[in-house]
């Protein structure tokens, strides 16, 4: 079985959890005896966009690379800059398209990569490769599924939804043979919003590395030596995320116990709101913003914390409680998320509630137990979320749109 | 002969609200949740009396008037005889009406559904003397056969039952103790020789009890008439059959549209069918039957889950760090000796709270999440913490208060003493020193007088010699 995968650029891209997502269950689909080729945007210089780097070492994927300057997690009116070629003196040539002109370049793209490739499955991941995917299944009339790992109702936390992305969405969905979502949160959406037939939508959730981490040096030392206590947010901070409710969960939480130290990791578009509103309720000696942590920096703050908190406003997975606990760290996280679908050893608060969010943290700071529990049963549990588990649900989808195509 | 014993526990526990850190040293009221939720008392009272309590006792009642024979055993938890004076004091009259009949019998029970027998005995003890009272106040009847919260059971329980004059005693019938043989005889309890112990047929129990109305059962739908057959079939290789189950069975735990209440409504009289099948009440049964062998139980038994252990109950850290820290008030509490803190220190023993903090996630699991007022066994943790907390803020400040008042008590009487010692000393200082004075001169006197005088010296030397 070959499959045309259309897809995001593998880790360790600092992309957050997309590229995660596409490279576990990738890896896990070789080992079941998938062959899969992955087209990939090609790595090209390109300004106000994070600078790409390709894992390379896939063995057995025919990795290809096209021209775009398609990244995850912007709008489809953003501008995206990139060098197409050199002056004569040697100094770069910029062009400036919109996000949707290089989505439909790529659509473009893929058509003559399914022209000339032999394969029996289209797989398509996240709505930047929608319309390659249909573009590659009108050419060679292969079945095509659509992995979805977050909606444009997500990045708009359900208000100012892009109407263009929503209308690609929608189109994709349509012309799918069958759509992935990453949670039964995520399928409603696309049931509900774009209304495609529920029997065409199906969950595979997200698994996650099961290894254990090297345990790093502890951060903030100073901090812990004090006593204090450490809540840690990590993630993109947009409004899509709920860092506003977290800040004030962190205000009704100081007011109790001003002990308590929350840190902020990340970055994004809502990052100076966040600064001044930590600002003006008061919190500055009680957020610390650490900036976007990756890699090393990022695990050693997972295991500092006593616990992550994850207040997504929508979130399709989300993959920070499975990383927490990985490191042995606990979570709160918000109802709101399809993580929360499949984990039971975590607090679950909705995230518009920032009383039952404060009590919940306090709680975890004052009850050791409660820590301790959390941690080492949802240690347990996130070695039954594999990421081979998902493969072969997906391996079983594969099989069935192919007895379908075949009789 | 073959009889039937039927036994309902009757029971609901106050659930904690959702009590906040914030509300912790600011709200003393625990279980007053006024919501929409399951976590209101009242509304759960309410609710379970319209589907269980109310329909069901009145056909309890048709049954005992009918059927001359028959009879059962009820158990009361006194948190669910309290809510009911509270909230629904006509099921507690309907339940004195079943009771008046002679034909109810009642078991001794712990007043607070609690596990106190395995975390401090004369806790328990003073909660199983409160329950006794309470019952023999409300109905008129004195307990004599004990059960204990969960039908949890071990020798020592059964031990204590035997010096404590009750007949008998009710646990599950459980192959690992029972072996090859059948719950349906009567047994007596390793350790003891006077008192006999009922098991509970956990087979047929559970049809009713949990199987009832399951659709994807092979005995779906289970007809009264089967159900006596499979009782009747145990004539010749049994005398009692024991059926054990929550009261709420009936039309709470199995709906009324699962036809539940015609099933009951229809059984005895397809039992009594049978010329040599009658009902007995536990301690008919006790007194009609010989012991047929020992049933030793050296570990807690229960009739919760496929374990039929306490680990629906004390299985992880958090129900075991709960249960620790709500008996380690028992020092303190009993010192205090506040009746009201007592009180709200015993609702939060009730078992029910821990077990709501369950993570065992396999089918009992499930089984768990049904019967769970909260979203998950954390947040039943920290509501029941958060609680705890602000009772051990009240009881740390009671007991300061306390041993203050003890200590300005005891200082108050060691002045007094001190005073009054000083006021004899000032008052009568001649006849002491005096009496004392006389007496020794007088010795001194007669001494001098032998060692002086010959006749003297010579009743000495006498008496010295003698001592030789």
């Amino acid at each position: 079985m070959k499959v045309l995968t259309f897809g995001w650029d593998f880790p360790p891209s600092r992309n957050g959890g997309l590229g995660v997502a596409c490279h576990g269950l990738t890896r896990e689909l070789f080992t079941q005896g998938v062959e899969v080729i992955f087209v990939l945007p090609k790595k090209q210089e390109t300004i106000g966009t994070p600078k790409f780097i390709f894992a390379g070492a896939e063995h057995k994927t025919t990795v290809i690379e096209v021209n775009s300057a398609i990244a995850p997690y912007h709008s489809g009116s953003s501008q995206v800059t990139s060098v197409i070629g050199y002056h004569t003196d040697g100094t770069p040539r910029y062009a400036t398209r919109s996000m949707l002109e290089e989505v439909h370049l790529f659509a473009l793209q893929a058509a003559n990569i399914a022209r000339t490739q032999q394969f029996d499955i289209i797989h398509a991941h996240d709505w930047t490769s929608y319309l390659a995917g249909v573009a590659a299944k009108r050419v060679s009339g292969k079945p095509l599924i659509l992995h979805v790992h977050a909606t444009s109702f997500d990045q708009a936390a359900s208000n100012n939804v892009d109407p263009s992305i929503f209308r690609i969405e929608q189109d994709a969905f349509n012309a799918a043979d069958t759509v992935i979502a990453v949670s039964d949160l995520t399928r409603r959406i696309i049931i509900e919003k774009h209304r495609i037939a529920p029997e065409k939508v199906t969950v595979v959730h997200n698994g996650c590395d099961t290894f254990t981490p090297p345990v790093y040096e502890p951060t903030l030392r100073e901090l812990k030596a004090q006593g204090k206590k450490i809540v840690l947010y990590h993630g993109r901070i947009t409004i899509q995320k709920g860092v506003d409710y977290f800040v004030r969960a962190a205000r009704r939480v100081v007011d109790v116990d001003p002990s308590i130290v929350f840190v902020i990791s990340g970055w994004g578009d809502m990052q100076n709101q966040i600064v001044r509103m930590v600002g003006e309720m008061g919190l500055s000696g009680h957020v610390i913003f650490a900036g976007a942590l990756w890699e090393e920096e990022r695990d050693r703050m997972y295991q500092t914390a006593d616990l992550v908190v994850m207040p997504s406003v929508s979130e399709p997975f989300g993959l920070v409680p499975l990383e927490a606990l990985q490191h042995g760290t606990p979570s709160l996280i918000s109802k709101q998320s399809g993580v929360a679908e499949v984990l039971t050893h975590v607090l679950k608060v909705d995230f518009w509630d920032v009383d039952a969010m404060a009590n919940h943290i306090l709680a975890a700071m004052r009850y050791d137990v409660l820590r301790t529990q959390l941690a080492t049963h949802g240690r347990q549990e996130i070695n039954r979320l594999s990421w081979a588990g998902a493969a072969k649900k997906v391996v079983a989808l594969y099989r069935n749109l192919l007895n379908f195509i075949t009789t | 002969m073959l009889s039937v014993c039927p036994y309902f526990h009757v029971h609901q526990p106050y659930r904690v609200k959702q009590y906040r850190v914030f509300d912790i040293g600011n709200d003393t009221e625990y279980f007053n949740d006024n919501s929409e939720t399951d976590l209101n008392n009242r509304r759960i009272i309410e609710k379970v009396a319209n589907k269980s309590y109310r329909p069901t006792n009145k056909i309890l009642k048709e049954l005992l008037d009918t059927h001359p024979e028959f009879r059962f055993a009820l158990s009361f938890s006194g948190t669910v005889l309290d809510q009911f004076e509270a909230y629904a004091p006509d099921v507690l009259d309907s339940f004195k009406e079943l009771v008046a009949t002679g034909r109810v019998e009642i078991l001794a029970d712990t007043y607070h559904h609690s596990l106190a027998f395995f975390y401090s005995v004369p806790e328990f003890e003073r909660q199983v003397e409160k329950h006794k009272n309470r019952i023999e106040s409300l109905f008129n009847v004195s307990p004599k056969v004990f059960r204990n919260t969960e039908l949890s059971y071990r020798n020592d329980l059964a031990k204590w039952c035997e010096d404590n004059g009750y007949l008998g005693i009710m646990a599950e019938g459980w192959e690992k103790y029972l072996g090859w043989r059948s719950p349906n005889y009567v047994y007596s309890p390793a350790g003891c020789s006077k008192i006999k112990v009922l098991l509970k047929n956990y087979k047929l129990s559970d049809d009713v009890a949990f199987r009832f109305g399951n659709q994807a059962w092979e005995s779906f739908p289970l007809k009264a008439e089967t159900f006596a057959d499979w009782v009747q079939a145990h004539h010749g290789n049994g005398e009692t059959v024991n059926l054990f189950m929550d009261y709420e069975t009936f039309g709470e735990h199995q709906w009324e549209d699962t036809g539940i209440f015609n099933f009951l409504r229809a059984l005895p009289s397809q039992l009594l069918k049978h010329p040599d099948t009658s009902f007995k009440t536990p301690t008919e049964t006790i007194e009609s039957y010989d012991s047929t062998g020992e049933y030793d139980v050296p570990d807690v038994l229960t009739w919760a889950d496929t374990d039929r252990d306490l680990t629906a109950w004390t299985g992880n850290d958090i129900q075991r760090d709960a249960l620790g820290k709500i008996y380690a008030l028992e020092a303190d509490i009993m010192e205090i000796g506040d009746p009201d803190l007592t009180e709200i220190w015993r609702k939060l023993q009730t078992s029910d709270h821990f077990y709501y903090m369950c993570t065992k996630w396999s089918n009992d699991g499930d089984v768990h999440a049904y019967f769970s007022p909260y979203q998950s066994p954390y947040d039943a943790y920290i509501a029941f913490m958060n609680a705890l907390s602000d009772l051990q803020l009240r009881v740390v400040s009671k007991v300061g208060v306390v041993r203050e008042k003890k200590i300005a008590k005891a200082k108050k009487a060691q002045e007094a003493k001190l005073k009054k010692e000083t006021a004899v000393t000032v008052g009568r200082p001649e006849p002491k020193i005096g009496l004392v004075t006389v007496r020794i001169t007088w010795k001194m006197k007669l001494e001098s007088w032998l060692r002086r005088t010959v006749t003297g010296a010579k009743i000495w030397a006498l008496f010295n010699r003698n001592k030789k």
